[in-house]
């Protein structure tokens, strides 16, 4: 249930009131647009990393925006992308000389809009880059993975591109090293229970009790398969076979790994997992960098939670370590 | 033929008319929606149409340029795929159509500019489970009636083939868009955006119908 909220209607705007109200050491108000950047953008010189996608997914987007990590975030309407105009403002306003990389979830409606606005930035002179994250492994089988939805993996993803950015790499290499990022980068997630809109009574889906639903999207599109509730060591294991059965060719053994949560699944019910992912994870000869357990790609007041793997080596590494600070994600 | 003046007249009771049946049926198409998508079809169809609305009434000129500002206040009042698509059809059908003359010939070809647009934009195709199942065997329909047809009769005879299009999406498995990613669970649920297409030609026969 969204509880508080004033008209419905004014969820986006009001949301971002109080976002940037609240970090304003970290963002600003990009003017006239439903959007945010981070104090320090654009540089001269550093491509500009511009996020986004519909509400609801805290911290993705705004969260991400800072020094270190994505320049702007684009904030659509609850689950609803950002309309063209609105990318289109965000992007004038964070444009750079080194040009501007999009990074965004798969989904028709922000391909759509970011497209559009990418068209219209390239006629004005802007080089505009896109990497589209496409990490859940349940949205499209193996051979059609540019078909795949963006989950939780976005953050990977935007991290490494942000990174990059912030070292003063070419737009070139920006682009190809979160299109690297999002190759090594693989998702798969299950939800005990639906999330409601801000001002809707009933929940978008339901799961029946005793079950989960495997496959789950963050928009609380149903799963792709239902199952019996089971133990969350037997959880870990379903979420790891279906991840190792995706993992991505010649790649090493060292895995930065995301247990994220949904939006109203507690931590410690997560760590109680985590310890059989890791058991797991160890058991496969893999060895987990940096760990994760954290909501960082919600879905309003989901239940549920997904596991990501981004298969590391010694280029992504050192991108994922680089410092940054946002909302949501600060590292030295 | 409509004159210029009643021809923004009617831009104008269209867009109208055509929230007001939206908003009635936002719940009805939030639940389509939500069979395999995040149901939220409803709101953003009465989000773009007030804003079109708006702008809409606020806006100078011909009937064309009406609809070319009402096409941009949709597009970004919804935003997503279908604020894109319908904010375009409505752009590129009232920037061919122009300043008129607002026959049924001309109407005729403003729509196929725009459902040219559409497809492009959606990269989809008939019986991929968009709205194009809809607009497209209307637009076929309509260009089937004799050019020298008034509009209004034209139109009407043109509807049957958009509802009949909206109800065959239930028959069929999403190739576009987000509920494609739940393939068969699409199957048995009309397109909720083929559904609200079909709503927004019927407000326009109710106002063509009345003159």
């Amino acid at each position: 249930m969204t509880r508080l909220f004033n008209d419905p209607a004014d969820f986006r705007e009001e949301l971002i009131e109080g976002f940037v109200a609240a970090y304003s050491r970290l963002v600003r108000r990009v003017p006239n647009a439903s959007g945010v950047m981070a104090v320090d953008a654009p540089q001269p010189g550093k491509v500009s990393v511009v996020v986004g996608g519909g509400s609801g997914h805290y911290p993705a987007f705004c969260g991400y925006v800072g020094p270190g990590l994505a320049s702007a975030a684009v904030m659509g309407n609850v689950f609803a992308a950002p309309s063209a105009e609105q990318v289109y403002r965000v992007t004038k306003a964070v444009a750079s000389d080194a040009g501007v990389l999009y990074c965004y979830g798969n989904y028709s409606g922000d391909v759509l809009n970011f497209d559009m606005a990418e068209l219209r930035c390239q006629d004005e002179g802007i080089d505009v880059r896109t990497v589209r994250v496409t990490d859940d492994v349940a949205s499209a089988p193996r051979g059609q993975e540019e078909d795949r939805r963006g989950i939780a993996g976005d953050f990977f993803v935007f991290k490494i591109a942000g990174a990059a950015a912030a070292r003063g790499d070419a737009l070139d290499e920006v682009e190809r090293l979160a299109r690297k990022a999002n190759d090594h980068t693989r998702s798969f997630g299950v939800a005990f229970g639906g999330c409601t809109l801000p001002g809707q009574a009933a929940p978008l889906f339901t799961v029946a009790p005793g079950r989960m639903e495997l496959g789950l999207g963050v928009h609380g599109e149903p799963g792709v398969q239902s199952s019996h509730m089971r133990p969350a060591r037997e959880v870990a294991d379903l979420l790891l076979d279906t991840l190792l059965a995706d993992a991505p060719q010649d790649v090493g053994s060292t895995v930065a790994v995301l247990l994220n949560g949904l939006g109203s699944t507690q931590y410690e019910e997560m760590f109680v997992l985590y310890k059989d992912v890791n058991r797991r994870l160890l058991a496969e000869g893999l060895t987990p960098y940096k760990p994760i357990v954290n909501e960082m790609v919600t879905s309003l007041d989901m239940a549920g939670c997904s596991l990501t793997l981004c298969w590391l080596d010694d280029e992504l590494t050192p991108l994922l370590d680089a410092p940054c600070a946002s909302a949501a994600y600060t590292t030295i | 033929m409509s004159s210029p003046e009643v021809a923004i007249s009617i831009v104008r009771r269209w867009l109208a008319l055509a929230l007001e049946r939206i908003a009635a049926q936002e719940e009805e198409l939030g639940r389509l929606d939500a069979a395999a998508g995040d149901g939220d079809h409803g709101a953003t169809m009465v989000r773009g149409l007030r804003a079109a609305v708006a702008a809409a009434d606020k806006a100078e000129g011909n009937a064309g340029q009406l609809l070319v500002e009402a096409g941009a206040a949709f597009a970004d009042a919804s935003g997503g795929a279908s604020g894109a698509l319908v904010g375009a059809l409505l752009s590129t059908t009232g920037r061919t159509l122009g300043d008129g003359p607002y026959d049924t010939a001309n109407v005729v070809r403003a729509l196929q500019a725009g459902l040219t647009m559409v497809k492009r934009l959606g990269k989809a195709q008939p019986g991929d489970k968009t709205l194009i199942d809809a607009l497209q065997p209307f637009v076929d329909a309509l260009a089937a009636q004799a050019a020298d047809q008034p509009l209004a009769a034209a139109w009407a005879a043109a509807l049957p083939a958009a509802r009949q299009g909206a109800a065959a999406t239930a028959a069929m498995v999403a190739r576009r868009g987000r509920s494609a990613k739940l393939g068969e669970r699409s199957l048995g649920h009309p397109d909720p955006g083929a559904v609200s297409l079909t709503l927004l030609l019927q407000a326009a026969d109710a106002v063509l119908s009345t003159g």
